[in-house]
C-alpha cells in the first residue's frame, strides 16, 4: 500500500503569506477593486506560516536563495550560505580593488556590484535551446528541444556548481573558485560558457532530427 | 585604585527613533549652511585631513583619518587585524576612525610623567568593538612622537598552536619557541631601525662556544643573532626586553609596551610536553620575559594592553571584563591599572562608518543606500563594528 511521503499539512483554503513590506504600506485609497477584495479575504482566511528562508529583509533575493539551496549538501544551509556570502565578498573585493587602481575613464566601465555580476553571469550561462535523448528505431538521437525559464536557470546554476566542484583543485576554497567562475562568466569567457556553446553547436548540428520531437 | 564602576555595568542597546533624527541632523546641519555644497565638503564630514594623531581632539570624533601606506609598512609590520589588512589592500588606503576611548588614551599618554613608574592601561570591551584598532591608534601616535614601540601583535599566538618547542638552553625547566620569536624579531627590526643602532648593550652575552655579543655593541646585533640563529631567538628576545627595561629609566628614549591579548600571559596554554603533561605559560621563555616587562617597576614610558576573548583559551564567549579574562593571578599582577572601555559605535560613528563604506564603493546593493537599508544595517549589526564589517562585506 502506498502512502505519500511528502504532503502539505495545510488544507486547500490556506493562503500564501505576503512578506513584502511595500504591500502593507500602501494607503487604502490607492488599492484597486481586486486588491481590496484580496485584503478582505486575507483578514478572514487562514494563512500558512512563512518558511525560514523567506525574510522581509531588503537584501533577500530569490535567485540567490535558489543557488544556495543547490549548493547545499546534507542539509547544511549554514555552510552553503556562508560560502555564498564569502563568494559575493570575494567578487566585490576583486572588482573594488580594480576600481580604485584604475584611471578615471576606466572607472565607469568597471562593475562593482556583486549581485549585478551574479545575475548577469547567470544570464550569460543560460542555454537558449536544450538537447534531449529520444529513442527511435533502437537508436538514441540527441534532439534539440526548447527549454522553460526555470530549466534554463537550473542548468546554468548546475553547470557553475559542478564546474567548481569537479574540475578545480580540491584544496582551493569553494568561494575562491566560484568567484573566479562568476567573473569569467560575466565577461563571457570560461569553461561554463564553453559548455553552453557546445550544447548550442550540438543542437545546430542535429537540426535534422528536430521533427523527432512530438511535444 | 583607579577603577570606574559605571563602566563595568552592561549598557543595553538604545534604539529610540529620535536618535536617527539626531544623526541626520548632524549631516543636514552642515549641508544646510550653504545652498550648494560641493561633493568635497560632504565627504570631509566623515573624513579628516589631520593625519597626525597628536592633533586629534574631540572635534575629530567619529571621523576617519588616513595613514600613508609607506608609513603603515614601517609602523605596523605586524599588529593590524587581518580583515583590516584586506580592507587596506582593497581600498588602496588605510583609514582609522578617531573614537572617544582612543582620544582618552592619547590624552593620558600626552600627560605622562616620565619620572613616575610606567602606568598600565587596559583596553577592554565586548567582542568586536575596536580594542585592537584603539591600540593601533596609540601605537601610531607614539611612533610619530618618536618613542620606541614594543608591539606584540597577539600574545595568544605564543601559547597555542603546537609547532616546535625546544627546551631552553638558559634555564633548565623552561621551553623556547624559536619560530614565533624569530618572526617577532624580524618585525621588531622593521619598525625600530633607528633605535637599534643607537642603544648599546650593557653586558656581554655568550650565545655558544664561538658566538658572543660584546658589551657596548648596538642592540641591532642581538636582533641579528636571534634572526639568523633561530635556536637562540627566544633568548635574544629576553635579552632585548631586559636591555630596554634597564636603559629606559636613563631617559635617552621613551618606551611604549603594546601587548594585544594580555590575558594570554596568565591563562592556560594548549601546549604539552613530550609526556603529554600540560605546560603552564610560566614555563615558556617568551611569556616569562614578557611578564617581567609588563610590571610597573620601571619608568620613562607606558604600557598599553588589550584584553581579548577571541584568541583566548578556555574562556567563555561572554567574558569581557578584566577580572573574568585575567583571572586572579593576572589581575593581582596588573593591579593598579587604568581601565578604558571601548563601547559599540555611537549614532555619529555608525553614520560616519556607513558614509565611508558608501564613499569607497564597498556597500553595493541597490537598496543599501536608502533610509530603510541603513536602518536594517543598524538593526542587524547592533552598531557593533565587527558585525557591521562582516554584514557589509557581502552586501
Amino acid at each position: 500500500r502506498l502512502t505519500q511521503v511528502r504532503w502539505s499539512r495545510y488544507g486547500p483554503d490556506y493562503l500564501e503569506p505576503e512578506v513584502n513590506k511595500e504591500v502593507y504600506r500602501k494607503p487604502g485609497q490607492e488599492l484597486s477593486e481586486e486588491e481590496k477584495m484580496e485584503q478582505d479575504l486575507k483578514a478572514l482566511q487562514p494563512i500558512k506560516a512563512a518558511p525560514c528562508n523567506v525574510t522581509s529583509s531588503l537584501f533577500s533575493d530569490p535567485t540567490i536563495s535558489k543557488f544556495i539551496n543547490m549548493m547545499m549538501k546534507g542539509g547544511n544551509k549554514v555552510l552553503a550560505r556562508s560560502i555564498m556570502s564569502q563568494t559575493l565578498e570575494a567578487v566585490k573585493r576583486k572588482q573594488v580593488e580594480k576600481y580604485h587602481q584604475a584611471s578615471e575613464e576606466e572607472r565607469e566601465s568597471i562593475e562593482c556590484n556583486p549581485y549585478v555580476i551574479f545575475h548577469q553571469a547567470l544570464k550569460n550561462c543560460q542555454p537558449i535551446i536544450g538537447i534531449s535523448n529520444i529513442k527511435k528505431g533502437g537508436k538514441t538521437y540527441q534532439v534539440p528541444t526548447p527549454l522553460t525559464d526555470n530549466r534554463k536557470r537550473f542548468l546554468a546554476m548546475k553547470w557553475l556548481i559542478t564546474e567548481c566542484r569537479e574540475h578545480k583543485h580540491y584544496r582551493i576554497f569553494m568561494h575562491e573558485k566560484l568567484s573566479q567562475e562568476l567573473l569569467q562568466a560575466f565577461n563571457n569567457e570560461g569553461p561554463v560558457i564553453k559548455r553552453k556553446h557546445d550544447i548550442h553547436k550540438m543542437a545546430e548540428a542535429n537540426r535534422a532530427y528536430a521533427h523527432y520531437r512530438w511535444w | 585604585m583607579l577603577r570606574r564602576v559605571k563602566g563595568l555595568i552592561c549598557q543595553g542597546p538604545k534604539l529610540d527613533p529620535g536618535c536617527f533624527l539626531q544623526a541626520r541632523a548632524w549631516l543636514s546641519a552642515a549641508a544646510n549652511q550653504g545652498a550648494q555644497i560641493p561633493e568635497e565638503r560632504l565627504r570631509t564630514i566623515f573624513r579628516t585631513h589631520e593625519s597626525n594623531p597628536a592633533n586629534h581632539s574631540e572635534q575629530h570624533e567619529g571621523q576617519h583619518y588616513s595613514i600613508p601606506l609607506q608609513e603603515v609598512k614601517v609602523v605596523f609590520p605586524h599588529g593590524l587585524p587581518r580583515r583590516f589588512q584586506a580592507q587596506m589592500k582593497t581600498f588602496n588606503e588605510a583609514c582609522l576612525m578617531v573614537r572617544r576611548p582612543a582620544l582618552e588614551l592619547l590624552g593620558y599618554l600626552k600627560s605622562t610623567n616620565f619620572a613616575h613608574p610606567a602606568v598600565r592601561y587596559i583596553i577592554y570591551g565586548e567582542k568586536g568593538t575596536g580594542k585592537t584598532m584603539t591600540l593601533c591608534h596609540a601605537v601610531h601616535y607614539c611612533a610619530k612622537q618618536d618613542w620606541l614601540v614594543l608591539h606584540i601583535p597577539d600574545a595568544h599566538l605564543w601559547v597555542k598552536n603546537r609547532t616546535e618547542l625546544l627546551p631552553s638552553s638558559y634555564h633548565n625547566e623552561r621551553f623556547d619557541q624559536p619560530l614565533e620569536a624569530s618572526t617577532w624579531l624580524k618585525n621588531f627590526k622593521v619598525s625600530n631601525e633607528r633605535f637599534l643602532k643607537e642603544i648599546k648593550t650593557q653586558r656581554t652575552y655568550v650565545w655558544s662556544k664561538r658566538e658572543s655579543t660584546e658589551m657596548g655593541s648596538p642592540l641591532g646585533e642581538v636582533v641579528e643573532q636571534g634572526v639568523t640563529r633561530v635556536k637562540n631567538a627566544s633568548d635574544a628576545v629576553g635579552v632585548v626586553l631586559k636591555e630596554l627595561k634597564t636603559q629606559c629609566p636613563l631617559g635617552s628614549f621613551r618606551l611604549l609596551v603594546a601587548v594585544d591579548g594580555v590575558n594570554a600571559l596568565w591563562g592556560r596554554s594548549t601546549l604539552r610536553k613530550k609526556d603529554k603533561s600540560a605546560i603552564s605559560p610560566e614555563e615558556l621563555t617568551l611569556v616569562h620575559n614578557l611578564r617581567k616587562m609588563v610590571m610597573n617597576d620601571w619608568n620613562g614610558g607606558a604600557i598599553v594592553t588589550t584584553l581579548s576573548q577571541t584568541g583566548s583559551l578556555f574562556k567563555p564567549r561572554s567574558a569581557y571584563l578584566p577580572h573574568e579574562l585575567l583571572g586572579k593571578e593576572g589581575f593581582d599582577t596588573l593591579d593598579p591599572f587604568v581601565p578604558i572601555q571601548v563601547p559599540n559605535y555611537s549614532q555619529r560613528e555608525f553614520e560616519s562608518c556607513y558614509q565611508y563604506y558608501l564613499d569607497r564603493k564597498w556597500l553595493q546593493h541597490e537598496k543599501v543606500g536608502t533610509e530603510e537599508g541603513r536602518e536594517e544595517l543598524l538593526f542587524l549589526s547592533n552598531s557593533n563594528p565587527w558585525q557591521l564589517e562582516r554584514i557589509s562585506a557581502s552586501l
